[in-house]
């Protein structure tokens, strides 16, 4: 990895080489370690380094951005005339007045020396223990175990300097027998906070308790939804309306109903880089030091996240949460954080009569974005709850459902949360149960 | 300028001496240009540029891959030299030593044809064409707003083999569309989009942009966007449904494309982006569809997203069929997983860049045209509608249960287009789906529809690939909530 002192001189003399009236360069570093297997063999295993380096240049009202992935010196040059150059063709955008000026970021300690040495060799050892544990059940194991290093410089000639390196274990498994499956999955900066044996033992206990599964029919159900299922609901929730791209547009269910209520009141969601389970960067990809929001509380509609651009354009101020320069979806939260509630998963099921506990959902897209609403199938272990207990495995089923509709309904929370990475968004989540619940297949 | 040879030189000498059994090197430069307009302002211009290079080895019998952007001879060393210690790290846990079906050695140069380099028209050709579309759309009220893009991309890449192939390849690739959003409130929207919601993607030059006529349909995706705000919801129940040319390509991608990777059949994207129930056993059995569907994978078809010389393997593209008279009789392969059920590969391995492994994907998916008209395909329907411009896709990770939505949609009755439709869905199952098919539209209506995003891999591979279609007919499907 590069040290901090070169990447911050790498972006210096990138500064000087620019003609433009504001400039801005972010170098993202990334040395990635992957481990795949399936049907209990390694079938894939990756590594890959790469740096790139953005370039936004600013001429009046004028913006262009540039991207390589050489940093020498023929390359700074190119990148920085390259983004010049675009933006001298273009014509003004009224909204855009700034790039922006922050304070440094909070320090947060993202890097840890036992997950940047996670060898080759100790991947495979990982994935012998989950093999060894699967063939005891006669249960095929499939999975990925993923090592990440990451850096990311942001400089500025507003004066931004900031830096941020770190590190992150992720283990996703699938078991399965026959049509049966189980899955579980951990992630942390630290991989010996992984818990191993405890997601090989939970995706093992799901794939056995799937055995014969019944088909249910379509139609209204209580569901409690695990900790995954519940972030994927939120997940397309975010894509809809917690930007202020979409907000400022209109297009955003958040939009005109600020201090309105649109879920339950025991629902508050923030987004929150800082809350130590977080993998969080203290800083977004224009410098701007992270700020935690409040996004819906007691189910009232309170904000949504800024970057430098939208905080103009509505008269606010930057949240952080700008993406990378290159991107045109505007301003994201990536570590959103659900309150929890004060019951466990075993209240949740010894309180329902009659209902489907779902351990996540597969292939989630919009029905009708408008009314935030969803389609996904159920996926990796599906029960069916009678009389207060797991009565039996059900077939995967498909739900049709609005997002706010389903965070209106929810009758209890979880105590524990469990940070689930979806998409390259991490949040820190509950599990729910939800009353009239909508399976449409 | 890149050095092939000496990096080749120190790649496939390293991974030999350390004990690799087969060893390559992918060195693939990529550069891109992109232009999004909205509103007739700018909103991201932008130019990048990607070199690196992966070296893929097979060391008692396991696979292992190294890759980085640093092409100094010491770093290439240094990487092939990781490549051997993943793959020999791999087979601590294996079962076979895997084996690769047979490739010819080969030595050629392969380029995507075109006629106007799109990275030799100016900037401000580009956003002055862009803008006269906004233009075109500025006297319409209503209208939230109206978007425009150009995308553009060159990859030059070069492959080596220990078995003594070496290619070069030169791909273009162009895209464009255009989108108009009618709103009144939230839950009031219309929104239109041309050629397809994500545009339209080819291995052509600048002549694409020129050959799409984006000006002489912005006015109608702009009327239609507001329209579709007061059309009609998709009534619910059991109907016949055309789809045009766009969603069949969806579906083709979705349905018949992705099962049929055989990677996939083999279970090793369960945990990622899933299964297959066109397991081999079914192979030369399974009715997958009616008898008049016939699909090949073609990545040598002129012009498709997924057109290529050679796939990163180093295997010539070539034409197969995966289903035909509607029975199942071939899957997209590379050459470990052709091995493994004593075929050829038929060039499916495709990597994104330098840096991603190859892994099975889509090339050109073409279900071949039929001989109906879309006026036949619509006039002998009584009732049902008519759906256009892909909006929505689910599919289970077994890929048999489906749920599809489209921009717009209009009832058809007693063979006549009716009243416009807002938000039509259908679901299904692929094998009933697909052998509901009784009318496929000809080559007048059919063109090979690229798709710039495929997802697929750990790490995410974002694959460009194409599916040949043109409007179908399919009887007896659920439509509606």
């Amino acid at each position: 990895m590069i040290e901090k002192e070169k990447a911050t001189e790498i972006l210096e003399r990138g500064l000087k080489l620019s003609q433009a009236d504001q400039t801005e360069l972010v170098l993202l570093e990334e040395d990635t370690k992957l481990t795949r297997f399936a049907e209990n063999v390694i079938h894939q295993n990756v590594a890959k380094y790469d740096h790139t380096l953005f370039a936004r240049a600013v001429l009046g009202k004028k913006v262009g951005v540039a991207v390589t992935n050489g940093i020498e010196e023929d390359d700074l040059k190119k990148v920085v005339g390259d983004a010049v150059e675009i933006a001298k063709n273009l014509e003004d955008d009224p909204d855009f007045e700034s790039l922006p000026t922050s304070p440094d970021a909070e320090k947060v300690s993202g890097f840890y020396e036992n997950t940047s040495t996670f060898s080759p060799e100790d991947r495979a050892f990982w994935v012998a223990e989950i093999v060894k544990k699967c063939k005891e059940k006669k249960i095929l194991a499939t999975g990925a175990l993923e090592i990440t290093n990451q850096g990311l410089t942001v400089t500025n000639s507003l004066g931004i300097r900031q830096y941020f390196e770190g590190t992150e274990a992720y283990l996703s498994l699938t078991s399965s027998k026959n049509s049966q499956s189980g899955w579980a999955q951990g992630l942390s900066r630290d991989v010996n906070e992984i818990d191993l044996d405890n997601i090989t033992e939970t995706a093992i206990e799901k794939t056995l308790r799937s055995e014969d599964p019944m088909e249910l029919p379509p139609g209204e159900y209580t569901v409690i939804l695990e900790e995954a299922a519940v972030a994927s609901l939120l997940l397309f929730l975010g894509f809809l309306g917690f930007g202020a791209k979409t907000f400022i547009q209109g297009r955003s269910f958040m939009a005109g109903k600020i201090g309105e209520r649109i879920t339950g009141d025991n629902i508050t969601i923030t987004e929150d880089p800082f809350l130590t389970q977080m993998p969080g960067i203290p800083f977004d990809y224009e410098g701007v030091a992270k700020k935690k929001v409040t996004l819906i509380e007691d189910g009232i509609a309170r904000g949504v996240v800024y970057n430098s651009y939208y905080a103009n354009k509505a008269d606010q101020k930057s949240t952080g949460h700008a993406l990378l320069p290159n991107n045109p979806y505007g301003p994201y939260p990536k570590n959103m954080v659900i309150k929890p509630g004060n019951s466990s998963m075993e209240e949740m099921i010894k309180s329902t009569e009659r209902g489907i506990l779902v351990t996540r959902f597969w292939y989630i897209n919009f029905l009708n974005p408008m009314r935030t609403q969803i389609t996904g199938t159920t996926q990796d272990g599906t029960f069916l709850i009678e009389n207060g207990s797991i009565k039996s495995a059900v077939k995967n089923m498909r739900m049709g459902h609005s997002i706010l509709e389903a965070f209106s309904n929810v009758e209890m929370m979880s105590r524990k949360r469990k940070v689930c990475p979806q998409f390259g968004v991490v949040m820190y989540i509950p599990a729910m149960k939800i009353n009239k619940f909508n399976f449409i297949e | 300028m890149i050095d092939f040879d000496r990096i080749s030189e120190v790649a496939l000498n390293q991974t030999k001496s350390l004990g690799a059994t087969y060893a390559d090197l992918r060195v693939v430069h990529t550069r891109d240009e992109s232009i999004r307009m909205k509103n007739g302002i700018p909103e991201l211009i932008d130019r990048s540029e990607s070199l690196g290079f992966g070296i893929r080895v097979i060391v008692r019998g396991c696979w292992g891959f190294a890759s980085s952007c640093d092409l100094n001879p010491e770093n290439v060393n240094r990487v092939s030299q990781l490549a051997v210690k993943i793959a020999l790290a791999s087979s601590k846990v294996k079962k076979n030593d895997l084996v690769l079906s047979p490739v010819e050695k080969i030595v050629d140069t392969y380029q995507t044809p075109i006629q106007i380099d799109p990275f030799k028209i100016s900037l401000k050709e580009k956003l002055t064409y862009l803008l006269s579309l906004y233009d075109l759309t500025k006297k319409i009220s209503g209208l939230r707003s109206f978007e425009s893009f150009m995308d553009f991309r060159e990859q030059k890449w070069y492959f080596a083999s220990s078995g003594g192939s070496k290619i070069e390849q030169r791909i273009i690739q162009s895209g464009a569309g255009i989108s108009a959003l009618a709103m009144r409130s939230h839950r009031e929207m219309g929104r239109r989009s041309y050629p397809n919601s994500s545009g339209e993607y080819q291995t052509r030059g600048y002549e694409l942009i020129e050959m799409l006529k984006l000006e002489e349909n912005s006015e109608r995706v702009a009327e239609q966007a507001k329209a579709l705000m007061d059309a009609r919801t998709c009534p619910s129940g059991i109907k016949t449904i055309v789809l045009d040319g766009a969603q069949v390509s969806l579906q083709v991608h979705e349905s018949i494309g992705h099962p049929l990777e055989l990677d996939r059949v083999f279970g090793a994207e369960k945990n990622f982006s899933g299964t297959s129930f066109a397991t081999v056993d079914r192979l030369g059995k399974l009715k997958y569809a009616s008898d008049m569907v016939n699909v090949v994978t073609d990545p040598t078809y002129p012009s498709g997203l997924g057109t290529f010389g050679y796939d990163d393997e180093g295997v010539k593209a070539g034409k197969s069929y995966l289903i035909q008279n509607g029975v199942l009789v071939g899957y997209l392969t590379s050459r470990e997983t052709a091995s493994m059920i004593g075929k050829e590969s038929n060039a499916s391995m495709r990597a994104e860049d330098w840096g991603d492994v190859p892994i099975i994907r889509m090339t050109n998916t073409n279900l071949l045209p039929g001989k109906h008209t879309l006026t036949d395909l619509i006039s002998e329907v009584d009732d049902g509608i008519y759906m256009e411009t892909v909006s929505s896709w689910s599919i289970d990770d077994n890929r048999e249960s489906f749920k599809m939505g489209t921009e717009i949609g209009w009832e058809i009755k007693n063979g006549k287009l009716g009243e416009m439709i807002k938000n039509p869905t259908y679901s299904g199952n692929t094998t009933e789906f697909w052998n509901s098919c009784d009318g496929i539209c000809n080559e007048k209506h059919w063109k090979v529809w690229g798709t710039p995003n495929c997802g697929k891999g750990q790490p995410a591979q974002n694959m460009r690939v194409g599916q040949g279609a043109s409007p179908c007919r399919f009887r007896k499907v659920k439509v509606g909530e």
